[in-house]
């Protein structure tokens, strides 16, 4: 340029997206920042796909720069081991129900209330003039039976003498029947259990006790083994035999316990394969449904990991050898060769439907979710700066190791001095590095991030949605109230002057900046957000204490004096306090990286390029260009 | 032998302004069981009613019939049944069974739910569009009530239903204010 100063870009490949940062360098190495452009990362960062997303972001950074492409001088590549992550997730027990022995699922109005014991009787057998059967009944309705008819049928055998004590439906009419019931006991105030869909299944002329429970209360007989004891007149061996019932009852507004001579609920636990860990000389192995507690502290005794494999044919060797085979398409190593470094292994529950029961019941199975992370040495970084370089019509190199120019962009954060940690927190790996008083930098990476947050919340909540769990990962909820307002999570009420959309109304929604989006749920508010929260501790805050410690001198958080949180996930509106919160009590100060004081955590690495070529002699520089 | 086949409106008054917010009120046209008995497709307007009341009273939430005069259509009806109803939600009625679900503060032209097409409408459909508002009503997100849709019903009923309009067209008074009615016909308890 004709100022003698020098256009250059500096290009920082992560995981998901491509950052450049344009600036002008003068001849005393004095650094005018011009602008700044991102992008989403074309291929596995570290291969040579990444040219065209690199490319990409120094076109539009120039372009908003206002800078002519033809000046630009050189673009200065960061060295990025490519890291994969892969994500997995199992069920590991399952709920199964033999026999039809029980009913638990809380359908949204079940009539009356209380507790009935007694046979269970077709409402078949009451129509007409034959004697009703003796002792206590529960009437069993199959569909196609109106409420008014049932009402009426039941009314009637009750004037001839049946012991109605309660009654399960096959469809949504418990209300309607209850309403409808005029004989004893008065009010009708039995309870009714409705929305059976396998009602048929029920099996007929067996003992059998329904319950139903008051507005906002849940059961309390049928949920305790000792109350199913009294009910049935169990002895103890039958009683330690129906605990699993019980246990499965807890918590529901109604349920249906029907006894039956070999009828069961099984929890049983699913095998789903051994982990096996090396390293520190040592080889461990663990079964994954086990727990990621069992798992994480396997772990901690192999530090540091050299590699991790299956059981082959098991669920957890086909995650593994998955990520391994992704490796090989990038690198070109052969699988034998490629280290599984690191695995993150978080306790989850996926919401399930019971298997044999009749009216869909959906049990919180136990599941474990696993990141796994690979690391290679052979990056082919030079193949992206020369292919850029070639498209560019420019200079392009390897300016500096991806860490070390975290922890250079993290320092111009205003308030941070040396030792200065990082945690780079993007979408499939936290990184962490830290920079010490005389100059030494170390960096690791471990396994889950963002990705996987947006994953526990997809599950958790049984979305099935990708897009609308990443919306609840980023953006806060509200309740509509109505039309004209909406209360936020955190209680406060926010009023709009125009009407909000229909299809919002009454509806928990994620407040996107594009307006509310609602979320298919049942569940409230409170549900949801402690949902979205439970998954961010688990990874980030998890992920932060791991990565720092494994950075720290001698593992000992309190060597730690400043840490700064960058990558996308930093720019969240919740996970930069919860890692403060986590490392407050480490007297450590912790925040959100400011870069260069107008960046925010974005573009650490990018300026931090520009910035080391800026203070290399001159000498150097110059070769640069000339090569 | 569920239920009665005509059912009968009887005025009790001008309809009022509800004070409950647990009410859903259910505005039906001008020849809704008066000059029509049946939809189009021959479901009674009888069983209608017990069907989105019964809906109603599932959810514990209280149900107002209202007639609306002065106009057959149903956005306008359903509106002005919103406008009366203590929670703010209505259900509006055709006679040839076109059924919405509307709400106070939404524009008339807008709904939460509508239910276009009236030949796919059965006793089920109507239990759902009750069981709905009662649940707009608590405040509660229901999942819209899923329907039925047939490309060929619009050229195969559009004659009919053009017919039916014109009939209900000729029932309005114009300027009369909505009246407040009851259901006159007990259901028979055939068992």
């Amino acid at each position: 340029m004709d100022d003698g100063s020098r256009l250059v870009v500096g290009v920082d490949i992560g995981n998901s997206t491509t950052e450049a940062c344009v600036a002008a360098v003068d001849a005393a190495g004095r650094v005018q920042r011009l602008g700044s452009a991102l992008t989403r990362t074309t291929g596995v960062k570290g291969t040579p796909d990444n040219t065209d997303g690199a490319v990409t972001a120094v076109r539009r950074a120039l372009e908003g720069a206002r800078r002519d492409p033809a000046g630009l001088d050189l673009v200065l590549l960061n060295e990025a081991t490519p890291v994969i992550s892969g994500l997995a997730m199992e069920t590991i027990t399952e709920t199964i129900i033999t026999e039809s022995t029980m009913i638990g699922h809380n359908p949204s109005t079940p009539g009356g209330g209380g507790l009935g014991a007694g046979t269970t009787v077709p409402i078949d057998d009451l129509v007409g003039d034959a004697p009703v059967p003796g002792g206590p009944s529960i009437v069993v309705v199959p569909r196609g039976w109106d409420f008014d008819r049932v009402a009426a049928v039941l009314n009637d055998a009750v004037g001839r003498g049946l012991e109605l004590v309660a009654a399960v439906l096959a469809h949504d009419d418990a209300v309607l029947v209850a309403n409808r019931l005029t004989g004893e006991p008065a009010g009708g105030a039995i309870p009714i259990v409705d929305e059976v869909g396998a009602v048929e299944r029920v099996p007929l002329g067996m003992a059998a006790a329904v319950e139903v429970a008051a507005p906002g209360r849940t059961i309390r007989t049928l949920s305790d083994s000792y109350g199913l004891a009294s009910v049935f007149g169990l002895d103890p061996d039958q009683t330690r035999q129906v605990a699993p019932v019980a246990r499965a009852l807890t918590g529901n507004r109604s349920a249906v316990v029907v006894r039956t001579p070999s009828g069961d609920v099984s929890d049983r636990r699913v095998p789903v394969g051994e982990l096996v860990l090396t390293g520190a000389g040592k080889t461990l192995r663990v079964d994954v449904d086990a727990g990621a507690e069992a798992i994480m502290d396997l772990l901690g005794r192999v530090q540091p990991l050299e590699d991790a494999t299956g059981e082959p044919g098991t669920h957890v060797g086909g995650m593994l050898a998955q990520v391994r085979d992704t490796m090989t398409d990038v690198t070109g190593q052969p699988a034998a060769e490629i280290r599984i470094r690191d695995v993150l292994a978080i306790d989850t529950f996926v919401p399930r439907e019971v298997r044999g029961g009749l009216a869909g019941e959906v049990a919180l199975e136990n599941a474990v979710a696993l990141a796994a992370m690979v690391r290679t040495s052979r990056s082919r970084m030079q193949v992206v700066a020369d292919r850029v370089a070639g498209a560019l019509h420019c200079s392009a190199r390897i300016g500096g190791v991806e860490g070390e120019m975290a922890v250079r962009g993290a320092l111009t954060t205003p308030g941070t001095d040396r030792p200065i940690a990082v945690l780079d927190m993007g979408g499939g790996s936290t990184d962490a590095a830290l920079l010490t008083a005389d100059g030494a930098c170390t960096a690791v990476h471990v396994a889950g991030a963002g990705e996987l947050v947006t994953k526990l919340i997809d599950s958790e909540l049984a979305l099935d949605d990708r897009d609308t769990a990443e919306q609840v990962k980023w953006y806060p909820l509200a309740k509509v109230e109505s039309f004209f307002h909406v209360r936020h999570e955190d209680g406060t009420v926010q009023f709009f002057t125009e009407p909000l959309p229909a299809h919002v109304f009454a509806r928990v929604v994620v407040m996107t900046p594009d307006g509310p989006v609602p979320v298919p749920t049942r569940h409230p508010v409170d549900h949801v957000r402690r949902v979205r929260r439970e998954a961010k501790r688990r990874v980030f805050v998890v992920n932060a204490l791991r990565a720092l410690r494994q950075v720290a001198p001698g593992g000992s958080l309190r060597m730690l004096e400043f840490v700064v949180l960058l990558g996308g996930s930093a720019l969240d509106f919740e996970i930069p306090e919860m890692i403060a919160d986590a490392l407050a009590g480490h007297g450590i100060v912790c925040g959100t990286g400011n870069v260069h004081g107008t960046e925010g955590p974005r573009n650490a690495v990018a300026s931090g390029l520009v910035d080391a070529w800026a203070t290399e002699p001159a000498g150097e520089q110059a070769g640069e260009l000339a090569s | 032998m569920t239920g009665p086949t005509t059912a009968s409106l009887r005025e009790v008054g001008p309809a009022a302004r509800g004070t409950r917010p647990d009410e859903v009120v259910i505005a039906v046209s001008p020849a809704f069981a008066d000059f029509f008995t049946r939809t189009i497709v021959d479901v009674p307007h009888a069983e209608v009613l017990r069907q989105v009341m019964a809906g109603v009273e599932e959810q514990g939430v209280t149900s107002r019939l209202i007639r609306v005069w002065d106009t057959a259509d149903l956005a306008a009806i359903a509106h002005t049944g919103a406008k009366l109803s203590g929670s703010g939600i209505c259900v509006g009625l055709l006679s040839r069974g076109t059924t919405m679900i509307h709400q106070k503060d939404l524009a008339r032209l807008s709904n939460l739910e509508l239910f276009p097409q009236s030949p796919l409408l059965d006793a089920a459909v109507f239990r759902g569009i009750g069981a709905n508002a009662a649940q707009y009503a608590k405040g509660e997100s229901p999942e819209p009530v899923p329907t039925r849709n047939d490309q060929m019903a619009r050229p195969r009923w559009q004659a009919k239903a053009a017919l039916l309009h014109l009939k209900e067209f000729d029932r309005i008074r114009a300027g009369v204010k909505p009246v407040e009615v009851v259901l006159e016909s007990a259901p028979s308890l055939a068992g």
